[in-house]
């Protein structure tokens, strides 16, 4: 494949037609959120634009994310989408390893400097140093901060490397943090989600090929078309909220009805994705459909939320019966104080009392 | 840290903790001034006057017929605020769900709608008793800096109540964290201001009830 | 402010720090969790006299007693120290007390509506009480003739200055003029009555209605001019000293002869005085029992100790509040009445949610609270008006000067009377033993 090639032509060559890149760009605009008339624009972009470095660098991670955006079943028009991009460094897929893929790696950002995307899945550990999580014996932190200069924008792809995930986690011994919380000066866009709705990232790419620029984002950088809403906004089971018909377990009536799962702990109110409206596993479910509550894993410290997975959203962490019974007794000793303070005011009247 | 998880964090633990310090240091300071013994004959014996404390509680609650054609129209719009306050706060899936979390006890919760209802009826008579605070002259002349603290202070948590059950201007996520920490306010200044009468309001009934008992008076 | 130089109605500038150790100097739980509970609902305005017939918020009865509140938070509150270090509740300042002294004495009958219409359960009334012992500390007692009254009366025993060698004389010569038979400083006696001094200046007669209902009972009863003034002007200006040591006086006396009833006479706060506070002064209970005489009469006619006439008369019957709504005697006259067989045309109110003559707690004897007492008592003249009764009885002194003088003023036909005085005119004959 020609760098230079565009990707309508590389397109052409592979038997896909101007009409079939057209319905791309009409689906990909819809799911954006982007006026119809876009689309046209769009595949006109797509059509001529060159294909994107992608430079993927996988920090303190699972590689579910990865897993879940290889994984879509079939061939589809959104999983093509990697055509567009030349995915120049993934440590995980590519064919190199050792010395051979560190020189790819450098070879990649020394080509397009300044233009590739960095995307950037799992936390980046900065405790001592960085040394819990090291790429040929070298700190994550040092290499974000080593190709962040270079790039276009980064993606933070997965909950991870948006706000540092599960190893950020209470205690979080290896100092885990997400992209922003390192880098500052270089536009990021959080792809959230443990893992991240594939069609997501698509999404930001595609518009990225085609206008050139990042989509609109939220105050936490995330793109809004997605995560504009909450999973309790798109929820079909929103209903049932409305009309106070709740589930109080997972075999009662309520729950075989189809009830809401508010009570039984669901984060969909807090959460904001898209999987109410999008789904998994290409359109067949999501959780709550499945019948669990959403747990909320595109939000920031969704492993450490009081009360945990299965409390409702009504509740809270209060203060232990210890330290209400603590403070009880601060109450009394206080009153009983001030109390006793005033009895000797009132048996000394020649005492003036205090201004 | 986001706003929602201080709400139900930390937040929610200090106003706990100062709600129950300052309810008890309030009360021990009132109960353990130096009590001043009452040494004449009483015409009723003890069980008496404490059954007397206790009829008083309920009794005190409604005004005499007598005083109703004069304060008729200022008790009934305080109790469907308070009987409107009462529905919500102890009627509401969300509210029951709390108390169910802290002390183990729970109940059928009231359909959706009745609670929009209530809060909205508990709302409206909320500002009533607002404005009829700020044009009766003998509220108006009454009122201090704590009337409307207390009065805004109780307001917050109905609206913001009400707007999370719509979740019309802002996402659920704001609006409770905003619900939450409107409450945490209640719950920090009540043992300092008048909303304290929670628990004053059983005591001085109650002693009332106690004193004029011992004395064969009307209570 | 020209106001607090010395007005008719006090002698000096207001002593401040007199009147704050007089706030706080009794204050308990009770009081305290009195000044604690308002929620300013303002109901107590709609029960009071004085705000229902001039609409004036000032009269609001929780209004009055507000010195005594941030004293209270100032000085003894839970919180004390943040009122004081925040400044959250002002300082008693000499024009403060001055600005109060009318909504404390001039505009409070201490009759007790307040404290029974207050959802709070606030015994209004007595933190008026409490706070007159701090206006009154600070010398702001209306002197004329409240504080005058009460000075004398903490001097000589004795309001008008009555000596017990001149009691000793009246009681005689009111013997002799209504032909009873009186006892006077007997060494043992069972029964010793009191008596009011409005008795000795304007109704001798009841002084002799006494006598005769003691004679007709039978039992060994004796004045004592060592202790007979029971008024307590004292209560009502708010000198706890002065207040004391008539009441002291009196359980001297009644003690001294071995008596196990004391008799108070047609009087309210008097009442209140010694059935209820005099034992604290003493510091235990009384050795012997404290009756009202409307008390005494229904007990004795229950026990058959007292057998009445039966008259045939169409009354209505005044309350005082003292008795009645504070004092816990409401039956007593209903009983006394029932058994003289008098068509009672009960008031509207009557009982426990009587309205005061507008005479109470000493406002009949503050010379510029005339328009106030007046307005006050024009509801107890609609009231009597509208029950076609063509008289009033009632069993307290000062409520009758009150209605007596009302009466007169708004040129009535109906007419005032004793209850004693009706039971002392109508005793049965007794058959020879």
């Amino acid at each position: 494949m020609a760098v230079d090639e565009t990707l309508g032509e590389m397109l052409a060559r592979r038997g896909f037609s101007r009409r079939g890149l057209l319905k791309f760009a009409i689906v990909m605009t819809s799911s954006l959120a982007l006026p119809p008339g876009m689309a046209a624009a769009m595949a006109e972009n797509l059509a001529a634009a060159r294909r994107q470095s992608v430079i993927w660098l996988s920090f303190q991670e699972c590689t579910g994310c990865l897993e879940t955006l290889l994984r879509t079943s079939s061939p589809t028009i959104a999983a093509l989408i990697f055509d567009f991009i030349s995915l120049d460094y993934q440590e995980a897929l590519m064919a190199a390893s050792g010395s051979a893929a560190e020189l790819t790696l450098r070879q990649a950002v020394a080509a397009n400097k300044g233009k590739y995307l960095l995307a950037i899945d799992g936390s980046v550990p900065v405790a001592d140093g960085g040394v819990y999580s090291l790429t040929g014996g070298k700190a994550n932190v040092s290499m974000l901060q080593e190709f962040a200069p270079d790039a276009a924008a980064i993606l933070a792809i997965g909950t991870c490397a948006a706000y540092g995930g599960i190893p950020k986690a209470f205690p979080n011994p290896t100092g885990a943090v997400g992209v922003e919380d390192v880098i500052s000066d270089k536009p990021i866009v959080n792809i959230p989600g443990c893992p991240p709705i594939p069609e997501v990232l698509s999404g930001v790419l595609v518009y990225f090929v085609s206008f050139g620029r990042l989509p609109d984002l939220d105050e936490r950088k995330r793109p809004l078309a997605y995560f504009g809403t909450t999973i309790h906004d798109q929820c079909y089971r929103r209903p049932f909220y409305d009309q106070g018909k709740f589930a109080k377990s997972f075999d009662d009536e309520g729950a075989r009805q189809g009830w809401c799962l508010f009570e039984l702990g669901c984060k969909g109110p807090t959460t904001h994705n898209a999987c109410a409206s999008l789904k998994w596993n290409d359109g067949v479910s999501f959780p709550i459909e499945s019948g669990h509550g959403c747990l909320g894993c595109s939000e920031p410290d969704f492993w450490d939320q009081d009360g945990g997975f299965y409390t409702s959203l009504a509740g809270g962490k209060g203060p232990g019966w210890r330290d209400a019974g603590i403070a009880a007794a601060v109450g009394i000793t206080g009153g009983a104080a001030a109390a006793f303070g005033a009895r000797h005011k009132t048996t000394r009247p020649d005492v003036e009392t205090p201004e | 840290m986001t706003l929602l998880s201080f709400a139900r964090g930390p937040g929610m633990q200090v106003a706990t903790l100062i709600l129950i310090a300052g309810m008890f240091w309030r009360l021990s300071g009132i109960l353990l001034l130096r009590r001043r013994v009452a040494h004449a004959a009483a015409r009723n014996p003890f069980a008496v006057r404490l059954l007397g404390g206790a009829v008083t509680i309920f009794t005190r609650a409604i005004p005499r017929r007598t005083f109703w054609p004069r304060v008729g129209a200022g008790v009934v719009l305080n109790y469907v605020f308070h009987i409107g306050l009462f529905i919500v706060l102890f009627g509401g899936a969300p509210h029951i769900l709390i108390i169910h979390e802290i002390f183990g006890v729970a109940w059928p919760d009231l359909p959706k709608g009745v609670i929009v209802v209530a809060s909205g009826i508990t709302l409206a008579a909320l500002i009533l008793l607002l404005v009829r605070r700020l044009c009766h002259p003998v509220l108006k002349m009454l009122s201090k800096p704590d009337d409307y603290i207390s009065w805004l202070i109780v307001f917050m948590p109905i609206f913001t109540g009400i707007l999370l059950s719509g979740e019309t201007v802002a996402g659920y996520g704001a609006l409770l964290a905003w619900h939450i920490l409107s409450i945490e306010a209640l719950m920090i200044w009540l043992p300092f201001g008048k909303l304290m009468h929670v628990a004053l309001v059983f005591a001085g009934r109650g002693m009332l009830g106690y004193n004029f008992s011992r004395k064969g008076a009307a209570t | 402010m020209n106001d607090i130089a010395p007005a008719p109605f006090q002698k000096a500038a207001p002593d401040v720090s007199k009147a704050l150790r007089g706030f706080i100097a009794d204050v308990g739980p009770t009081v305290a969790l009195s000044l604690e509970s308002c929620v300013h609902c303002g109901q107590c305005a709609e029960a009071c006299q004085f705000y229902v017939q001039t609409g004036d918020p000032r009269y609001t009865p929780i209004h009055k007693i507000e010195l005594f509140k941030q004293t209270y938070n100032r000085e003894m509150g839970p919180f004390s120290f943040a009122y004081k270090f925040f400044g959250l509740a002002p300082k008693l300042t000499q024009e403060t007390l001055t600005e109060w002294q009318d909504l404390v004495y001039d505009s409070c009958n201490m009759c007790g509506r307040c404290s029974l219409i207050c959802p709070m359960g606030i015994d209004i009334a007595d933190l008026v009480e409490q706070t007159r012992h701090g206006m009154y500390e600070a010398g702001l007692a209306p002197s004329d003739f409240l504080g005058a009254l009460a000075e004398k009366e903490h001097a000589t025993g004795s309001p008008f200055g009555l000596t017990s060698e001149k009691f000793r004389d009246l009681l005689h010569e009111i013997g002799a003029t209504h032909g009873v038979t009186m006892h006077v400083d007997e060494p043992t006696a069972e029964i010793v009555p009191t008596i009011s001094s409005i008795d000795v200046k304007t109704y001798p007669g009841s002084m002799a209605a006494i006598a005769k209902i003691l004679n007709h009972i039978g039992k060994p009863w004796s004045f004592r001019t060592d202790g007979f003034d029971a008024d307590n002007v004292s209560l009502t200006a708010g000198d706890r000293a002065g207040q004391a040591a008539i009441t002291q006086a009196i359980v001297s006396a009644v003690t001294a002869c071995g008596a196990k009833i004391l008799v108070m006479p047609e009087c309210g706060h008097s009442f209140t005085e010694m059935r209820w506070e005099a034992a604290n002064a003493h510091g235990k209970d009384l050795p012997f029992r404290v009756l009202q005489i409307t008390e005494l009469v229904a007990e004795s006619i229950q026990s058959g100790a007292i057998r009445v006439n039966k008259i045939s008369q169409t009354a209505t019957y005044h309350d005082a509040c003292q008795l009645s709504r504070r004092g816990g005697a409401t039956a007593a006259p209903r009983v006394i009445l029932a058994a003289l067989g008098v068509d009672v045309r009960e008031l509207e109110d009557a009982g426990d949610a009587n309205w005061c003559c507008g005479g109470g707690g000493g406002v009949a004897l503050i010379k510029r609270a005339q328009p106030l007492r007046d307005a006050a008592f024009a509801i107890k003249k609609k009231q009597i008006e509208a029950s076609g009764a063509a008289i009033v009885y009632t069993s307290c002194s000062g409520c009758r000067q009150t209605l007596d003088h009302g009466g007169k003023a708004a040129g009535w036909n109906t007419s005032v009377g004793s209850l004693l005085e009706l039971v002392a005119d109508n005793l049965a004959a007794r058959a020879a033993a």
